[in-house]
């Protein structure tokens, strides 16, 4: 019984097998992660150290107050994405999501052109956390600001 | 700690509490459901879409709190043999799954009205799926263990093992570049105005109450099975 | 160019989807707690 196999190391063997096989996957969940990580810009990032035309990224940031122009045609849009350090301007063609608007968070998803200028393919609406009702919009924005810190 | 460990007082305390729980449970989300989906204002931004955050947000903590109780009743048990843990592990996993696809799924119907898109591969959507196929596995396992007889810790290892997860969903949105928004409660705060935060309070009291009831009748149905098993093979003895 | 989505379908398929998911699961899990302590009743009462 010195050198058999018994049930015991058979169950040793299933742990390890099974801490391994959870181990990697956390190694490759985070890979991937990280891998996604490097296709995510913002525009300070952008700016300085623009990704090549034909690799497909994403840029994130504020829809820049006033800069949201669409063209006679009625589908291209012109904005400004702006993190508060630099600002890249971004041109799209499509129907963008209903809560794409200026003062607002935005993902694009396209390609930095030569000229400095993003040509997005996709527009995605980012929303913060805060939760105010409609009927509060009519306030002020400080009056509002005041009515969810009394929530608190 | 092993006041608890004797079944027929768990029964004694489980018997009653199963429905009670249960009942209470099913009232008060009913009650906070139907003033999401019929009284709860339009938010600013967002418009009607924000009601379903009464349904995504209870289910994404309970299919958080189900890991976590997996794996906290897994040390129990693996530290403490305390044969009710084995039960409350298990008897978390599919209440826990379940929770855990609602949120995904919720969160899918959020996310094309309000970012454009039903999926994006971000951190938060990624762990969250993670979480979903580690329930998966946990369920194969312990169904497996006790079909082939073979050591209830290796589950229990597990569902210990994969609690790693659980930090890493909740700070996949500091972490990473995500679209989904931060948290917007935090111990003691809120960004939330008044007729969002207490109706979502309301309903994640409820389906916790809900979570809390199914465990318990999975708790009992396991506890059930395994003295029917042993009373059977007593008696195959016996005879 | 804005879509103009409708959000209600998208609101009464999230409701829909959670309340008929909880409401399996509590049948179910009732269902087989309450076969499964008749099961042991049986075994004790053989």
């Amino acid at each position: 019984m010195t050198a058999g196999f018994k049930p015991k190391h058979q169950r040793l063997v299933l742990v390890v097998l099974a801490l391994v096989a959870i181990l990697a996957a956390g190694a490759l969940a985070a890979w991937a992660l990280k891998n996604q990580a490097s296709y995510f810009y913002i525009p300070s990032q952008i700016v300085a150290n623009p990704p090549d035309p034909d690799r497909g990224v994403r840029l994130g940031g504020m829809v820049k107050a006033g800069s949201l122009k669409t063209a006679a045609d009625g589908i291209t849009m012109h904005f400004v994405v702006d993190d508060g350090k630099a600002q890249v301007p971004v041109t799209f063609a499509g129907i963008a999501p209903d809560l794409f608007k200026e003062g607002s968070g935005v993902v694009a998803e396209g390609h930095m052109m030569k000229d400095g200028t993003f040509v997005a393919d996709n527009l995605l609406a980012k929303h913060d956390e805060n939760y105010v009702p409609r009927e509060l919009q009519d306030m002020s924005k400080q009056q509002a600001r005041q009515t969810v810190a009394e929530t608190r | 700690m092993h006041a608890f460990a004797n079944p027929a007082r768990f029964l004694r305390i489980a018997r009653p509490l199963t429905p009670v729980l249960l009942l209470s449970g099913m009232a008060i989300t009913a009650a906070a459901l139907a003033y999401g989906l019929f009284y709860a204002p339009a938010e600013r931004l967002q418009g009607e879409t924000v009601r379903i955050l009464f349904i995504h947000v209870p289910a994404a903590w309970l299919g958080m709190a189900g890991w976590s109780g997996i794996a906290l009743a897994s040390l129990v048990e693996l530290v403490w043999r305390h044969p009710l843990a084995a039960l409350a592990a298990r008897g978390s996993a599919v209440p826990g799954a379940v929770f855990c696809a609602l949120c995904l799924a919720s969160g899918s119907l959020w996310g094309r009205p309000a970012w454009g898109t039903y999926w994006v591969w971000d951190g938060r959507l990624t762990s969250m799926l993670v979480l979903l196929f580690l329930y998966f596995g946990y369920i194969a396992l312990a169904a497996a263990v006790q079909r082939e007889g073979g050591s209830s810790r290796i589950p229990a290892i597990f569902g210990l093992v994969g609690a790693i997860n659980i930090p890493i969903i909740h700070y996949s949105v500091i972490w990473w570049n995500s679209l989904h928004q931060p948290p917007s409660l935090g111990w003691g705060t809120s960004a939330m105005a008044a007729p969002f935060l207490w109706g979502l309070l309301a309903s994640t009291l409820g389906f916790t109450l809900i979570f809390a009831g199914v465990v318990l009748a999975r708790m009992r149905a396991l506890l059930a099975d395994i003295q029917a098993e042993a009373r059977l093979r007593r008696k195959a003895l016996e005879s | 160019m804005r879509e103009g989505l409708d959000p209600w379908p998208f609101v009464i398929a999230a409701y829909a989807l959670g309340i008929g998911a909880t409401l399996v699961l509590v049948a179910w899990s009732w269902w087989a707690m309450r076969s499964a302590e008749r099961r042991r009743e049986e075994a004790k009462a053989r």
